[in-house]
């Protein structure tokens, strides 16, 4: 128990974050109060803003505190390639490792039909409309390689099909870095599936 | 109820899963000898984690697991030979059996004839997709004790005959009528004995073995409509938006 009341409701509501327990949140408190009050103020401020300000965008759906992403507002990307992925941090992933131009669209999750999850909830009827529109010439279904994600890629697939857009998915198989023997049966049959003429 | 009971290399699907703490994940399995069950695999979502991306919907698997109360926590986890999983569109219906599963069976009741019959969906419903739901939830009422009367007809006990037609009774039977009178269901012979002998290649009699089911099944499920009919009636809708073929919907 904190000797104030007020330390006692900081620490609660830092565990709120993923990973943090009660011991972590206890030390994450002791050492603003005690060693950082400055970054301290910075936090609150920038999660103050951030709770109130960020929304999604217009255009590709990710997080966002404008109307359009900075993404989707830059004139040097490219127009006609359209990336789907699941999150926002998918985006980053992309971003931060390969020389990808063009634009994205995030779902925010995956088609989980047990969990009521549609293509409504994934701003499907947002895309369609996109893809109609003639500008995108190729769709890059980057969506996980797992069960849901296979079958999220799939629909999109179809849906793109009848807007006549040109449909690819990203390949999925050995990592970098990895030894045959030690990979699991299902990546192996879906890696020596794909493979690729040298 | 504090006896811990351990459980080794089981034939097992996992029906559905939740993400659970940080890094673990909530399965909800449906194993052979233990019928459906909740079990925790801990820390299976962390980024070193052995079996990181291994438990997936649809793949026959082998699990150990211990278990103490309600939630069992896995403790082994290994393949038997690759066998097909559905893909693409079939995934859908693949899904559907899934929340009937989920739907019908209760906890820690054991149905390895409905375990067998699953198996065997998800292996066909790749080649033969209707036929291979239908047997399905045909064997899956049968286990849970609501089977069709198939071979006889209600009341009399006469056997089916091929070229008659019949109104199906829920609940009572077939009856051999010209015309429906009592909002049963309106279908051939024939297609009572398909259904009977699990023989549904031809498509016309699978059309109404499928509504003659959806009546039968919606009866034990209640009045909370299925999820995963739902989703896939949205997603027919949206990519028949610019197809003028109407895309066949396959679960009920």
């Amino acid at each position: 128990m904190s000797t104030s009341r007020l330390i006692g409701q900081l620490i609660e509501s830092l565990r709120c974050l993923p990973g943090v327990g009660p011991k972590s949140a206890q030390r994450m408190a002791y050492h603003l109060l005690e060693h950082d009050r400055e970054g301290g103020r910075r936090l609150a401020e920038a999660l103050n803003q951030s709770m109130e300000r960020i929304g999604h965008c217009r255009d590709c759906r990710t997080l966002s505190e404008d109307d359009r992403c900075t993404l989707c507002s830059s004139e040097r990307r490219d127009r006609s390639l359209l990336c789907v992925v699941e999150t926002p941090a998918d985006v980053l992933a992309l971003e931060q490792s390969i020389g990808y131009q063009g634009l994205y669209f995030v779902l925010m999750g995956h088609l989980s039909p047990l969990d009521g999850i549609g293509p409504e909830e994934l701003g499907l009827d947002q895309l369609e409309p996109r893809l109609r529109g003639g500008e995108v010439r190729e769709l890059i279904l980057a969506t996980n390689p797992t069960v849901e994600g296979e079958a999220t890629a799939h629909y999109i697939g179809e849906i793109a099909h009848a807007c006549g857009v040109r449909v690819t998915r990203i390949a999925h198989g050995v990592p970098m870095g990895g030894e045959l023997e030690y990979i699991d049966g299902n990546t192996l049959s879906h890696a020596f599936a794909g493979r690729t003429e040298l | 109820m504090s006896t811990r009971s351990k459980v080794t290399l089981e034939p097992a699907f996992i029906l559905h899963h939740y993400p659970y703490r940080d890094s673990s994940l909530l399965l909800e399995v449906f194993a052979r000898g233990y019928g459906r069950l909740g079990l925790v695999a801990r820390g299976v979502r962390s980024a070193r984690a052995r079996w990181r991306g291994q438990l997936q919907n649809f793949r026959p698997l082998l699990l150990s697991w211990s278990l103490r109360g309600e939630l069992g926590t896995l403790t082994g986890l290994e393949f038997p030979v690759a066998t097909g999983m559905p893909a693409g569109r079939r995934l859908l219906s693949a899904y559907y059996l899934n929340e009937l599963i989920l739907r019908l069976l209760a906890r820690h009741d054991p149905h390895p004839e409905v375990f067998d019959a699953y198996a065997e969906a998800i292996r066909d419903i790749d080649v033969t997709e209707e036929p291979a739901l239908r047997i399905f939830e045909k064997r899956l009422l049968q286990a849970l004790g609501y089977g069709l009367l198939l071979e006889h007809e209600a009341d009399s006990g006469l056997p089916i005959e091929n070229e008659a037609w019949y109104e199906y009774l829920l609940e009572r039977g077939p009856v051999r009528r010209a015309q429906v009178c009592e909002q049963g269901i309106f279908l051939r012979g024939s297609s009572l004995t398909a259904l009977h002998r699990e023989r549904l290649a031809d498509p016309a009699c699978c059309r109404e073995v499928k509504s003659l089911m959806r009546a039968a099944l919606s009866l034990y499920l209640g009045s909370r409509p299925l999820k995963t009919r739902e989703v896939l009636r949205q997603l027919v809708t949206m990519s028949d938006k610019g197809r003028d073929t109407g895309s066949r919907t396959d679960m009920n």
